[in-house]
């Protein structure tokens, strides 16, 4: 069975994630040996991926922030149960989404927005911006902003669960099977959730959409 | 200078990918690699909680609760019905032997002018064993001067008395014995007669009512005076005696009463 599972993420995950997994077995090997030093490679590594994952989550930079180091202490503190039946990448995720949903399900009635800056630099945003403001003359900077509010607003309109699915998929880029790992769920549930979330986000943001 | 290409749709990724552009500036992380060590730090100097691993446990667990659940239900189901079995397999049953039956004598309704006087047989104390046979049929006798009519009426087994006695049967058993020692006349009082006879009571009738067949002309020569003109000539039909007196007043008889009788002002006046 186990051998079947394996076998099934092999299939599935990338050359390059593979390659990526089986080098964080051996930093997790070293650790769970007691070089504890070790792990910073791991946090360097991850934090600006969990960081994304939880931000997105939550709209909010700070709960941002506490979480995902709230995440490498609980997997730190963890490591020695980790048997490498999935990625060290794949079970810090799940630690990290798990301990969002709890945060956000414990702050359901109370949510404040707090973004980061957009990176000037990023080249999509550039676009996709100047596509909308180019025939309105708009302020670019001030039309940024808004689309970020609007997108943040229509995301947290999104049930936890359906939120989830559109950031690791459309956000930070996981497979379907990979995310169905991470949620705990199957392919097909996260394919569902996913094809939803879509439909609800197009509603909600039908007046940026430029066809 | 504007070096992006033209872009002219934009889709739902296209937006979502812009929010991958929302990133922390270079010196966020320097802040949080400080807050890291020191949470880390935190996190080994400080002891976990004796009840952690529970937690944990009860996390898997509740995966599994309606399962759980159900199979907890199921099993203390099973363990309520089996407890009631055995309750009812130990239940005492008490059999009452052929001599103690109670025989009771009931007049036998053929002749309702006549009630015999019904005779109880009452089982005494002593008499009543813990070891009475099972299914033993109630033997009622109806008995009557005349007549006697015989009944078996089968009753269901009857329960009373469990195979070891009580803690109060105990007690009450030692009680009679020391009483049977000390004074044994009260006990002959008390328990000693097995058969008692019942005097039935007669049921209250009108003494009109239990005059014979050969004297009905002397009772209709009684009832004449008592009964209205309209019911002389009605066959016999037994009324009580208010009734009587009511039907007796004739509505003559009740003007000339009234008329005796004036009333005016403070004044009450009776004639003769």
């Amino acid at each position: 069975m186990d051998a079947a599972k394996t076998l099934g993420k092999a299939l599935v995950a990338s050359p390059e994630r593979q390659q990526e997994a089986d080098s964080d077995i051996v930093v997790v090997r070293q650790v769970q040996a007691g070089d504890v030093a070790a792990f910073d490679q791991l946090v360097r590594k991850y934090r600006e991926r969990v960081y994304g994952v939880v931000y997105h989550l939550t709209s909010n930079r700070e709960d941002a922030s506490d979480l995902t180091q709230d995440a490498f202490i609980k997997a730190f503190q963890s490591i020695n149960r980790f048997q490498g039946q999935s990625s060290f990448f794949t079970w810090l995720y799940r630690i990290a989404v798990n301990s969002t949903l709890t945060h956000l399900r414990k702050q359901r009635l109370r949510t404040f927005f707090s973004f980061d800056k957009m990176d000037p630099e990023d080249t999509v945003s550039a676009e996709v911006i100047a596509a909308l403001t180019d025939n309105t003359g708009a302020d670019r900077g001030t039309f940024a902003h808004e689309l970020q509010e609007k997108l943040n607003e229509a995301m947290q309109k999104l049930s936890i669960k359906h939120r989830t699915v559109i950031t690791l998929f459309e956000i930070d880029g996981l497979s379907h099977q990979e995310i169905a790992e991470v949620m705990d769920c199957s392919v097909g549930t996260v394919r569902s959730r996913l094809h939803y979330a879509k439909q609800l986000l197009q509603s909600e943001l039908q007046a940026y959409i430029r066809r | 200078m504007n070096s992006t290409p033209k872009k002219t749709t934009v889709t739902l990724e296209d937006l979502l990918r812009v929010k991958r552009a929302e990133r922390p500036p270079p010196e966020f992380w320097a802040e949080f690699e400080r807050e890291m060590r020191l949470k880390q730090l935190a996190a080994i100097v400080e002891p976990r909680p004796w009840w952690a691993p529970f937690i944990r446990v009860g996390a898997r667990i509740a995966r599994y609760q309606v399962p759980v659940g159900a199979a907890a239900i199921l099993a203390l189901s099973f363990v309520t019905i089996s407890e009631y079995r055995s309750g009812m397999a130990v239940e005492p049953s008490l059999t009452i032997p052929e001599s103690s039956l109670a025989r009771v004598s009931i007049p036998a309704p053929v002749r309702p002018e006549y009630v015999a006087p019904m005779q109880v047989a009452v089982v005494s104390a002593p008499e009543l064993s813990s070891e009475i046979e099972p299914a033993a049929p109630v033997v009622v006798a109806a008995t009557a001067d005349t007549g006697t009519s015989s009944h078996v009426i089968p009753l269901p087994t009857m329960a009373l008395v469990s195979a070891e006695p009580s803690p109060s049967a105990r007690a009450i058993a030692a009680n009679l014995e020391a009483l049977r020692a000390t004074d044994p006349s009260i006990i002959d009082e008390v328990f000693g007669r097995s058969h008692v006879a019942l005097e039935v009571r007669q049921p209250v009738r009108d003494p009109l009512e239990q005059l014979g067949a050969s004297r009905d002309s002397r009772r209709a020569r009684l009832l004449a005076a008592g009964m209205p003109a309209s019911s002389a000539n009605n066959e016999f039909v037994p009324v009580s005696s208010s009734d009587r007196v009511t039907r007796s007043l004739t509505e003559e008889r009740l003007y000339d009463s009234v008329s005796r009788v004036g009333v005016s002002g403070d004044r009450v006046a009776i004639r003769f």
